[in-house]
Protein backbone atom coordinates (compact mmCIF):
# COMPACT_ATOMS: atom_id res chain seq x y z
CA UNK A 1 0.00 0.00 0.00
CA UNK A 2 1.17 3.50 -1.17
CA UNK A 3 2.91 5.02 1.98
CA UNK A 4 1.51 8.35 3.38
CA UNK A 5 3.45 11.42 5.18
CA UNK A 6 3.06 14.59 6.34
CA UNK A 7 4.45 17.72 4.76
CA UNK A 8 2.92 20.55 6.13
CA UNK A 9 0.73 21.83 9.11
CA UNK A 10 -1.15 25.13 10.24
CA UNK A 11 -3.18 26.24 13.07
CA UNK A 12 -4.61 29.29 14.45
CA UNK A 13 -4.96 30.72 17.77
CA UNK A 14 -7.67 28.80 19.03
CA UNK A 15 -10.18 31.10 21.08
CA UNK A 16 -12.69 33.77 21.03
CA UNK A 17 -12.17 35.80 17.42
CA UNK A 18 -15.25 38.32 16.96
CA UNK A 19 -13.70 40.13 14.40
CA UNK A 20 -12.32 36.89 12.09
CA UNK A 21 -14.85 35.12 10.19
CA UNK A 22 -14.84 31.44 9.55
CA UNK A 23 -13.41 31.81 6.13
CA UNK A 24 -10.32 33.55 7.47
CA UNK A 25 -9.60 31.00 10.04
CA UNK A 26 -9.96 28.33 7.71
CA UNK A 27 -7.68 29.88 5.13
CA UNK A 28 -4.99 30.79 7.66
CA UNK A 29 -4.96 27.29 8.89
CA UNK A 30 -4.28 26.31 5.50
CA UNK A 31 -1.93 28.57 4.34
CA UNK A 32 0.46 27.67 7.05
CA UNK A 33 0.27 23.96 6.43
CA UNK A 34 0.82 24.85 2.30
CA UNK A 35 3.51 26.99 2.85
CA UNK A 36 5.59 24.49 5.39
CA UNK A 37 4.92 22.51 2.62
CA UNK A 38 6.62 24.17 0.14
CA UNK A 39 3.06 25.34 -1.57
CA UNK A 40 2.94 21.82 -3.53
CA UNK A 41 0.16 20.92 -6.13
CA UNK A 42 -2.88 19.74 -4.44
CA UNK A 43 -4.89 16.99 -5.82
CA UNK A 44 -7.97 17.50 -3.52
CA UNK A 45 -9.17 18.71 -0.48
CA UNK A 46 -11.36 17.29 2.79
CA UNK A 47 -12.50 20.05 5.09
CA UNK A 48 -13.68 18.50 8.66
CA UNK A 49 -16.76 20.95 9.61
CA UNK A 50 -19.46 20.10 12.69
CA UNK A 51 -21.69 23.38 12.55
CA UNK A 52 -21.06 25.86 9.73
CA UNK A 53 -24.47 25.19 8.15
CA UNK A 54 -26.48 25.28 11.57
CA UNK A 55 -25.31 28.29 12.90
CA UNK A 56 -23.08 29.93 10.81
CA UNK A 57 -25.36 29.39 7.67
CA UNK A 58 -21.99 28.58 5.72
CA UNK A 59 -21.80 24.95 3.94
CA UNK A 60 -19.51 24.12 0.86
CA UNK A 61 -15.88 25.19 2.74
CA UNK A 62 -14.64 22.59 0.62
CA UNK A 63 -14.99 24.44 -2.39
CA UNK A 64 -14.64 27.73 -0.87
CA UNK A 65 -10.61 26.59 -0.07
CA UNK A 66 -10.10 25.22 -3.25
CA UNK A 67 -11.11 28.80 -4.64
CA UNK A 68 -9.67 31.04 -2.33
CA UNK A 69 -6.66 29.67 -2.07
CA UNK A 70 -6.85 29.33 -6.60
CA UNK A 71 -5.44 25.74 -6.03
CA UNK A 72 -7.75 24.50 -9.45
CA UNK A 73 -11.03 22.58 -10.29
CA UNK A 74 -9.64 19.73 -7.98
CA UNK A 75 -12.02 17.60 -6.23
CA UNK A 76 -13.19 18.85 -2.24
CA UNK A 77 -15.93 17.81 0.23
CA UNK A 78 -16.79 18.93 3.61
CA UNK A 79 -16.65 15.78 6.18
CA UNK A 80 -18.79 15.33 9.06
CA UNK A 81 -18.64 13.82 11.69
CA UNK A 82 -19.52 15.26 15.20
CA UNK A 83 -16.71 16.31 17.29
CA UNK A 84 -14.47 13.59 15.17
CA UNK A 85 -15.08 15.39 11.86
CA UNK A 86 -11.85 16.78 12.12
CA UNK A 87 -9.60 12.96 12.03
CA UNK A 88 -12.21 11.81 9.59
CA UNK A 89 -11.11 13.87 6.96
CA UNK A 90 -7.87 13.51 7.77
CA UNK A 91 -8.53 10.24 7.14
CA UNK A 92 -10.46 10.06 3.79
CA UNK A 93 -7.16 12.04 2.88
CA UNK A 94 -5.24 9.48 4.11
CA UNK A 95 -7.62 6.74 2.10
CA UNK A 96 -7.13 9.22 -1.09
CA UNK A 97 -3.22 8.92 -1.08
CA UNK A 98 -3.35 5.12 -0.47
CA UNK A 99 -5.99 4.24 -3.41
CA UNK A 100 -3.47 5.92 -5.61
CA UNK A 101 -6.11 8.33 -6.61
CA UNK A 102 -4.18 11.52 -5.55
CA UNK A 103 -0.38 12.43 -4.38
CA UNK A 104 -1.33 15.14 -2.26
CA UNK A 105 -4.24 15.70 -0.52
CA UNK A 106 -5.33 19.38 1.69
CA UNK A 107 -7.06 18.62 4.97
CA UNK A 108 -8.20 20.95 6.97
CA UNK A 109 -10.72 21.43 10.08
CA UNK A 110 -12.22 24.63 11.11
CA UNK A 111 -15.30 25.53 13.78
CA UNK A 112 -17.06 28.96 14.37
CA UNK A 113 -19.02 28.81 18.28
CA UNK A 114 -18.35 31.93 19.81
CA UNK A 115 -20.57 34.31 17.96
CA UNK A 116 -23.68 31.96 18.70
CA UNK A 117 -25.71 32.10 22.23
CA UNK A 118 -24.72 29.09 24.40
CA UNK A 119 -28.37 27.96 24.23
CA UNK A 120 -28.31 27.95 20.07
CA UNK A 121 -24.60 26.20 20.45
CA UNK A 122 -26.07 23.65 22.93
CA UNK A 123 -28.75 22.77 20.87
CA UNK A 124 -26.83 22.48 18.11
CA UNK A 125 -24.20 20.73 19.68
CA UNK A 126 -26.84 17.89 20.72
CA UNK A 127 -27.59 17.48 17.09
CA UNK A 128 -24.98 14.77 17.71
CA UNK A 129 -26.62 12.64 19.95
CA UNK A 130 -29.76 10.12 18.59
CA UNK A 131 -32.54 12.61 19.02
CA UNK A 132 -35.67 10.58 18.07
CA UNK A 133 -35.01 8.54 21.43
CA UNK A 134 -36.63 8.28 24.65
CA UNK A 135 -33.23 8.75 25.66
CA UNK A 136 -32.83 12.32 24.31
CA UNK A 137 -36.57 12.99 25.52
CA UNK A 138 -35.47 12.23 29.28
CA UNK A 139 -32.90 15.28 29.05
CA UNK A 140 -29.54 13.55 28.68
CA UNK A 141 -27.18 15.69 27.15
CA UNK A 142 -23.82 15.47 26.27
CA UNK A 143 -22.00 16.35 29.68
CA UNK A 144 -24.75 14.22 31.38
CA UNK A 145 -23.99 11.14 29.64
CA UNK A 146 -20.59 11.27 31.12
CA UNK A 147 -21.98 12.66 34.40
CA UNK A 148 -23.41 9.22 34.62
CA UNK A 149 -20.25 7.55 33.40
CA UNK A 150 -18.60 9.14 35.73
CA UNK A 151 -20.45 8.12 38.84
CA UNK A 152 -20.70 4.47 38.01
CA UNK A 153 -16.81 4.63 37.57
CA UNK A 154 -16.21 6.19 41.17
CA UNK A 155 -18.81 3.34 42.35
CA UNK A 156 -16.76 0.57 40.96
CA UNK A 157 -13.07 2.05 41.85
CA UNK A 158 -11.40 3.66 44.48
CA UNK A 159 -11.39 6.77 42.01
CA UNK A 160 -13.01 10.34 43.04
CA UNK A 161 -14.00 13.72 41.78
CA UNK A 162 -10.43 14.68 42.63
CA UNK A 163 -8.70 12.09 40.05
CA UNK A 164 -11.15 13.93 37.51
CA UNK A 165 -9.73 17.46 38.74
CA UNK A 166 -6.11 16.27 38.63
CA UNK A 167 -6.71 15.24 34.59
CA UNK A 168 -8.33 18.97 34.25
CA UNK A 169 -5.40 20.74 35.92
CA UNK A 170 -2.85 18.59 34.18
CA UNK A 171 -4.03 19.93 31.04
CA UNK A 172 -4.87 23.38 32.38
CA UNK A 173 -0.82 23.29 33.36
CA UNK A 174 0.16 22.01 29.27
CA UNK A 175 -1.66 24.81 27.97
CA UNK A 176 0.04 27.55 29.63
CA UNK A 177 3.44 26.81 27.57
CA UNK A 178 1.30 26.60 24.39
CA UNK A 179 0.70 29.47 22.86
CA UNK A 180 -2.00 28.80 20.11
CA UNK A 181 -3.93 27.15 23.65
CA UNK A 182 -7.45 28.80 24.50
CA UNK A 183 -6.83 29.17 28.20
CA UNK A 184 -3.34 29.61 29.48
CA UNK A 185 -4.22 30.69 33.12
CA UNK A 186 -3.76 28.90 35.77
CA UNK A 187 -6.13 27.25 37.96
CA UNK A 188 -5.53 25.58 41.32
CA UNK A 189 -6.93 21.95 41.94
CA UNK A 190 -9.07 23.39 44.87
CA UNK A 191 -10.56 25.50 42.37
CA UNK A 192 -11.44 22.96 40.14
CA UNK A 193 -13.27 20.65 42.52
CA UNK A 194 -15.47 23.91 43.74
CA UNK A 195 -16.59 24.89 40.49
CA UNK A 196 -20.01 25.15 39.12
CA UNK A 197 -22.02 21.64 39.06
CA UNK A 198 -22.36 21.29 35.74
CA UNK A 199 -24.00 17.64 35.72
CA UNK A 200 -22.64 15.90 38.97
CA UNK A 201 -19.66 14.95 39.07
CA UNK A 202 -18.91 17.49 36.55
CA UNK A 203 -17.83 20.99 37.09
CA UNK A 204 -16.91 23.48 34.85
CA UNK A 205 -13.12 22.21 34.58
CA UNK A 206 -14.40 19.16 33.82
CA UNK A 207 -15.73 20.69 30.67
CA UNK A 208 -14.06 21.39 26.98
CA UNK A 209 -14.92 25.02 26.18
CA UNK A 210 -16.80 26.60 23.24
CA UNK A 211 -13.82 27.45 20.74
CA UNK A 212 -12.88 29.24 17.52
CA UNK A 213 -10.11 27.75 15.40
CA UNK A 214 -8.97 25.92 12.58
CA UNK A 215 -6.37 23.99 11.64
CA UNK A 216 -4.81 21.97 8.31
CA UNK A 217 -2.60 19.45 7.43
CA UNK A 218 -0.77 18.52 3.97
CA UNK A 219 -0.49 14.73 3.37
CA UNK A 220 1.44 13.57 0.56
CA UNK A 221 2.89 9.95 -0.65
CA UNK A 222 6.29 11.43 -1.24
CA UNK A 223 8.41 11.13 1.58
CA UNK A 224 8.96 12.93 4.60
CA UNK A 225 10.30 12.61 8.12
CA UNK A 226 6.87 12.34 9.31
CA UNK A 227 5.03 9.19 8.40
CA UNK A 228 1.15 7.93 9.09
CA UNK A 229 1.70 4.59 10.02
CA UNK A 230 -2.12 4.13 10.89
CA UNK A 231 -5.21 5.20 10.22
CA UNK A 232 -8.26 3.52 11.78
CA UNK A 233 -12.23 4.16 12.27
CA UNK A 234 -14.76 2.75 14.14
CA UNK A 235 -18.44 2.90 15.49
CA UNK A 236 -20.28 2.66 18.60
CA UNK A 237 -23.72 3.31 20.20
CA UNK A 238 -25.32 6.37 20.16
CA UNK A 239 -27.66 5.49 23.04
CA UNK A 240 -26.55 5.26 26.61
CA UNK A 241 -29.06 2.57 27.35
CA UNK A 242 -27.74 0.29 24.35
CA UNK A 243 -23.74 0.35 26.17
CA UNK A 244 -23.05 -3.53 26.81
CA UNK A 245 -20.41 -1.74 29.85
CA UNK A 246 -20.72 1.65 30.62
CA UNK A 247 -17.35 2.23 31.80
CA UNK A 248 -15.90 0.99 28.10
CA UNK A 249 -16.51 3.20 24.83
CA UNK A 250 -15.81 0.13 22.05
CA UNK A 251 -15.66 2.75 19.38
CA UNK A 252 -12.34 3.95 21.05
CA UNK A 253 -11.08 0.59 21.92
CA UNK A 254 -11.78 -0.71 18.25
CA UNK A 255 -10.68 2.22 16.89
CA UNK A 256 -6.87 1.54 18.59
CA UNK A 257 -6.82 -1.95 18.24
CA UNK A 258 -7.45 -1.54 14.26
CA UNK A 259 -4.30 1.57 14.28
CA UNK A 260 -2.15 -0.55 16.92
CA UNK A 261 -2.45 -3.92 13.84
CA UNK A 262 -2.23 -1.67 10.99
CA UNK A 263 1.37 -0.31 12.91
CA UNK A 264 2.28 -3.82 13.94
CA UNK A 265 3.03 -1.88 17.52
CA UNK A 266 1.28 -2.03 20.89
CA UNK A 267 0.10 0.63 23.37
CA UNK A 268 3.63 0.21 25.36
CA UNK A 269 5.06 1.21 21.97
CA UNK A 270 3.22 4.99 21.74
CA UNK A 271 5.54 7.55 22.98
CA UNK A 272 3.36 10.31 23.35
CA UNK A 273 -0.32 10.54 22.94
CA UNK A 274 -3.46 13.16 22.13
CA UNK A 275 -6.66 11.95 23.17
CA UNK A 276 -10.17 13.33 22.89
CA UNK A 277 -10.38 14.78 26.26
CA UNK A 278 -14.35 16.40 25.93
CA UNK A 279 -14.72 15.52 29.29
CA UNK A 280 -12.17 14.82 32.62
CA UNK A 281 -13.73 11.68 32.55
CA UNK A 282 -13.19 10.90 28.45
CA UNK A 283 -9.54 11.18 28.76
CA UNK A 284 -9.51 8.51 31.97
CA UNK A 285 -12.05 5.97 29.69
CA UNK A 286 -9.79 6.71 26.60
CA UNK A 287 -6.04 5.63 28.50
CA UNK A 288 -7.85 2.80 29.65
CA UNK A 289 -9.77 2.10 26.53
CA UNK A 290 -6.19 2.76 24.50
CA UNK A 291 -4.37 0.33 26.59
CA UNK A 292 -1.94 2.56 27.93
CA UNK A 293 -3.73 1.24 31.80
CA UNK A 294 -5.84 -1.11 33.04
CA UNK A 295 -9.20 -0.90 32.71
CA UNK A 296 -10.94 0.61 35.96
CA UNK A 297 -7.06 1.65 37.24
CA UNK A 298 -6.65 4.91 34.76
CA UNK A 299 -7.48 6.63 37.71
CA UNK A 300 -4.24 5.30 39.61
CA UNK A 301 -2.01 6.67 36.63
CA UNK A 302 -3.19 9.69 36.74
CA UNK A 303 -2.61 10.42 40.18
CA UNK A 304 1.38 8.80 39.95
CA UNK A 305 1.74 11.70 37.40
CA UNK A 306 2.79 9.10 34.66
CA UNK A 307 0.17 11.12 32.06
CA UNK A 308 2.25 14.20 32.65
CA UNK A 309 4.84 15.31 30.08
CA UNK A 310 6.98 13.91 32.32
CA UNK A 311 5.46 10.93 32.71
CA UNK A 312 6.27 7.69 31.10
CA UNK A 313 2.63 8.11 28.88
CA UNK A 314 2.47 11.81 28.35
CA UNK A 315 -1.53 12.18 26.93
CA UNK A 316 -2.58 15.69 25.69
CA UNK A 317 0.59 18.10 26.06
CA UNK A 318 -1.36 20.35 23.73
CA UNK A 319 -3.61 20.86 26.83
CA UNK A 320 -6.00 18.78 25.06
CA UNK A 321 -9.74 19.84 24.50
CA UNK A 322 -9.91 20.54 28.09
CA UNK A 323 -7.83 24.17 27.91
CA UNK A 324 -6.41 23.84 24.49
CA UNK A 325 -9.92 24.25 23.39
CA UNK A 326 -12.54 22.41 21.13
CA UNK A 327 -13.30 23.83 17.95
CA UNK A 328 -15.35 20.75 17.00
CA UNK A 329 -14.17 20.20 13.19
CA UNK A 330 -10.95 21.26 13.69
CA UNK A 331 -10.15 19.05 16.77
CA UNK A 332 -8.71 15.70 15.52
CA UNK A 333 -6.46 18.09 12.97
CA UNK A 334 -4.87 19.94 16.20
CA UNK A 335 -4.23 16.85 17.37
CA UNK A 336 -1.71 16.01 14.84
CA UNK A 337 -0.73 19.46 14.86
CA UNK A 338 0.78 18.72 17.86
CA UNK A 339 2.29 15.58 17.41
CA UNK A 340 3.86 16.36 14.43
CA UNK A 341 5.59 18.93 16.08
CA UNK A 342 6.33 16.51 19.22
CA UNK A 343 7.94 14.37 16.70
CA UNK A 344 10.15 16.88 15.02
CA UNK A 345 10.85 18.22 18.44
CA UNK A 346 9.73 21.57 18.49
CA UNK A 347 6.43 21.31 20.53
CA UNK A 348 5.50 23.02 23.46
CA UNK A 349 5.79 20.68 26.70
CA UNK A 350 8.11 18.99 24.47
CA UNK A 351 8.61 15.03 25.57
CA UNK A 352 12.37 14.24 25.80
CA UNK A 353 14.44 11.46 24.34
CA UNK A 354 13.51 12.23 20.80
CA UNK A 355 9.89 10.88 20.70
CA UNK A 356 9.12 8.10 17.68
CA UNK A 357 5.54 7.12 17.75
CA UNK A 358 2.57 9.44 18.49
CA UNK A 359 -0.71 8.46 18.76
CA UNK A 360 -3.67 10.74 18.23
CA UNK A 361 -7.54 9.50 19.47
CA UNK A 362 -10.68 11.72 17.93
CA UNK A 363 -14.03 10.96 19.35
CA UNK A 364 -17.51 12.56 17.71
CA UNK A 365 -20.83 11.94 19.87
CA UNK A 366 -21.14 10.21 23.22
CA UNK A 367 -19.34 7.19 22.08
CA UNK A 368 -20.70 7.25 18.27
CA UNK A 369 -17.51 7.65 15.75
CA UNK A 370 -13.73 7.25 17.31
CA UNK A 371 -10.46 7.93 14.87
CA UNK A 372 -6.98 6.70 15.42
CA UNK A 373 -3.82 7.70 13.75
CA UNK A 374 -0.51 6.61 14.57
CA UNK A 375 2.45 8.84 12.91
CA UNK A 376 6.02 7.50 12.77
CA UNK A 377 9.41 9.93 12.89
CA UNK A 378 11.12 8.76 10.27
CA UNK B 1 -42.15 -2.76 29.80
CA UNK B 2 -41.90 -3.57 26.12
CA UNK B 3 -38.42 -4.71 25.35
CA UNK B 4 -36.58 -6.65 22.13
CA UNK B 5 -34.74 -10.07 22.47
CA UNK B 6 -33.11 -11.61 19.89
CA UNK B 7 -34.15 -14.80 18.56
CA UNK B 8 -30.49 -16.28 17.71
CA UNK B 9 -28.65 -14.83 21.24
CA UNK B 10 -28.52 -13.62 24.66
CA UNK B 11 -29.30 -10.16 23.34
CA UNK B 12 -31.70 -7.41 24.94
CA UNK B 13 -32.24 -3.62 24.07
CA UNK B 14 -34.84 -1.55 25.19
CA UNK B 15 -34.87 -0.17 21.28
CA UNK B 16 -35.78 -2.43 18.31
CA UNK B 17 -32.94 -2.89 15.53
CA UNK B 18 -32.77 -3.89 11.98
CA UNK B 19 -30.33 -6.97 12.68
CA UNK B 20 -29.29 -8.36 16.39
CA UNK B 21 -25.85 -6.04 16.52
CA UNK B 22 -24.19 -9.14 18.91
CA UNK B 23 -24.55 -12.29 16.39
CA UNK B 24 -25.93 -10.24 13.37
CA UNK B 25 -27.64 -13.06 12.18
CA UNK B 26 -30.93 -13.15 14.62
CA UNK B 27 -34.26 -10.75 14.43
CA UNK B 28 -34.80 -8.86 17.41
CA UNK B 29 -38.53 -9.83 19.17
CA UNK B 30 -40.88 -7.72 21.16
CA UNK B 31 -41.51 -9.33 24.70
CA UNK B 32 -43.18 -7.84 27.91
CA UNK B 33 -41.38 -7.59 31.32
CA UNK B 34 -41.99 -5.54 34.67
CA UNK B 35 -40.23 -1.98 34.13
CA UNK B 36 -38.93 -2.40 37.89
CA UNK B 37 -35.37 -1.83 38.36
CA UNK B 38 -32.48 -0.73 40.34
CA UNK B 39 -30.69 2.93 39.15
CA UNK B 40 -26.77 1.99 37.62
CA UNK B 41 -25.68 5.54 37.54
CA UNK B 42 -27.08 8.94 37.30
CA UNK B 43 -26.51 12.57 37.12
CA UNK B 44 -27.88 15.33 38.22
CA UNK B 45 -27.71 17.88 34.81
CA UNK B 46 -27.95 21.50 36.58
CA UNK B 47 -26.86 22.80 32.83
CA UNK B 48 -30.03 21.64 30.87
CA UNK B 49 -30.49 22.57 27.28
CA UNK B 50 -33.83 25.66 26.57
CA UNK B 51 -35.92 22.54 26.14
CA UNK B 52 -35.62 21.69 29.54
CA UNK B 53 -34.38 24.53 31.18
CA UNK B 54 -37.52 25.13 33.04
CA UNK B 55 -37.37 22.02 35.10
CA UNK B 56 -33.11 21.87 35.76
CA UNK B 57 -31.71 20.82 37.64
CA UNK B 58 -33.31 17.35 37.20
CA UNK B 59 -32.05 13.72 37.45
CA UNK B 60 -31.59 11.41 34.63
CA UNK B 61 -30.73 7.81 35.65
CA UNK B 62 -29.46 4.30 33.58
CA UNK B 63 -32.03 1.79 35.51
CA UNK B 64 -31.32 -1.77 35.47
CA UNK B 65 -34.64 -3.82 34.81
CA UNK B 66 -34.83 -6.57 37.14
CA UNK B 67 -36.54 -9.13 34.69
CA UNK B 68 -34.18 -8.56 31.80
CA UNK B 69 -30.30 -7.81 30.87
CA UNK B 70 -31.31 -4.36 29.55
CA UNK B 71 -31.26 -0.48 30.51
CA UNK B 72 -33.01 1.69 30.28
CA UNK B 73 -32.67 5.76 30.39
CA UNK B 74 -35.26 7.58 32.38
CA UNK B 75 -35.79 10.76 34.27
CA UNK B 76 -36.17 10.49 38.03
CA UNK B 77 -38.96 12.66 39.76
CA UNK B 78 -36.10 13.01 42.73
CA UNK B 79 -32.67 12.56 43.45
CA UNK B 80 -31.21 8.69 43.81
CA UNK B 81 -27.87 6.77 44.08
CA UNK B 82 -26.91 3.90 42.61
CA UNK B 83 -28.68 0.68 43.75
CA UNK B 84 -31.66 2.56 44.65
CA UNK B 85 -35.44 0.56 43.95
CA UNK B 86 -36.88 2.04 41.37
CA UNK B 87 -40.10 1.71 39.28
CA UNK B 88 -42.22 3.20 36.27
CA UNK B 89 -44.13 6.40 37.27
CA UNK B 90 -45.39 6.83 33.60
CA UNK B 91 -44.43 8.25 29.70
CA UNK B 92 -44.45 11.54 29.46
CA UNK B 93 -43.53 13.38 25.88
CA UNK B 94 -41.73 9.92 24.64
CA UNK B 95 -39.63 10.23 28.10
CA UNK B 96 -39.69 7.55 30.87
CA UNK B 97 -40.27 8.92 34.27
CA UNK B 98 -39.30 6.80 37.46
CA UNK B 99 -39.81 6.92 40.73
CA UNK B 100 -38.14 5.76 43.62
CA UNK B 101 -39.92 2.16 44.82
CA UNK B 102 -41.68 1.87 48.34
ZN1 LIG C 1 -28.32 -12.11 18.51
Amino acid sequence: MTNVYVHGVGMTQFGTFVDRTMKDLLLDACIQALKEAGNPKVDAVYVGNFMGGSIYNQEILGAIVANELGLGFIPTAKVEGACASGGIAVRQGVIGIQSGEYETVLVAGVEKMKHASTADVTQAINAAMDNDSNEKRAGLTFPGFFGVLANRYFYETDASKKHLALVALKNRENAIHNPLAQFRKPATLEEIMEARMITNPLGLFDCSPMTDGAAAIVLSSKKSPVHVRASAQSSGPTQMQDADDLLSIPAIKESGRLAYEKAGVGPEDIDVVEIHDCFSMTEMLAIEELGFFRKREGWRAVEEGRTKVTGDKPVNTSGGLLSRGHPIGATGISQLYQLVHQLRGTAPNQVEGNPRLALSQNLGGTGSYSVVHILERV
Amino acid sequence: MKIFACTNCDYHSVTSKYTCPKCQQGKLQETEVSASGTVYSFTDIHIAPAEFAHIAPYTVALIQLDEAPVKVTARMDAEVQIGDSVELKGLEEGAFIYTKAD
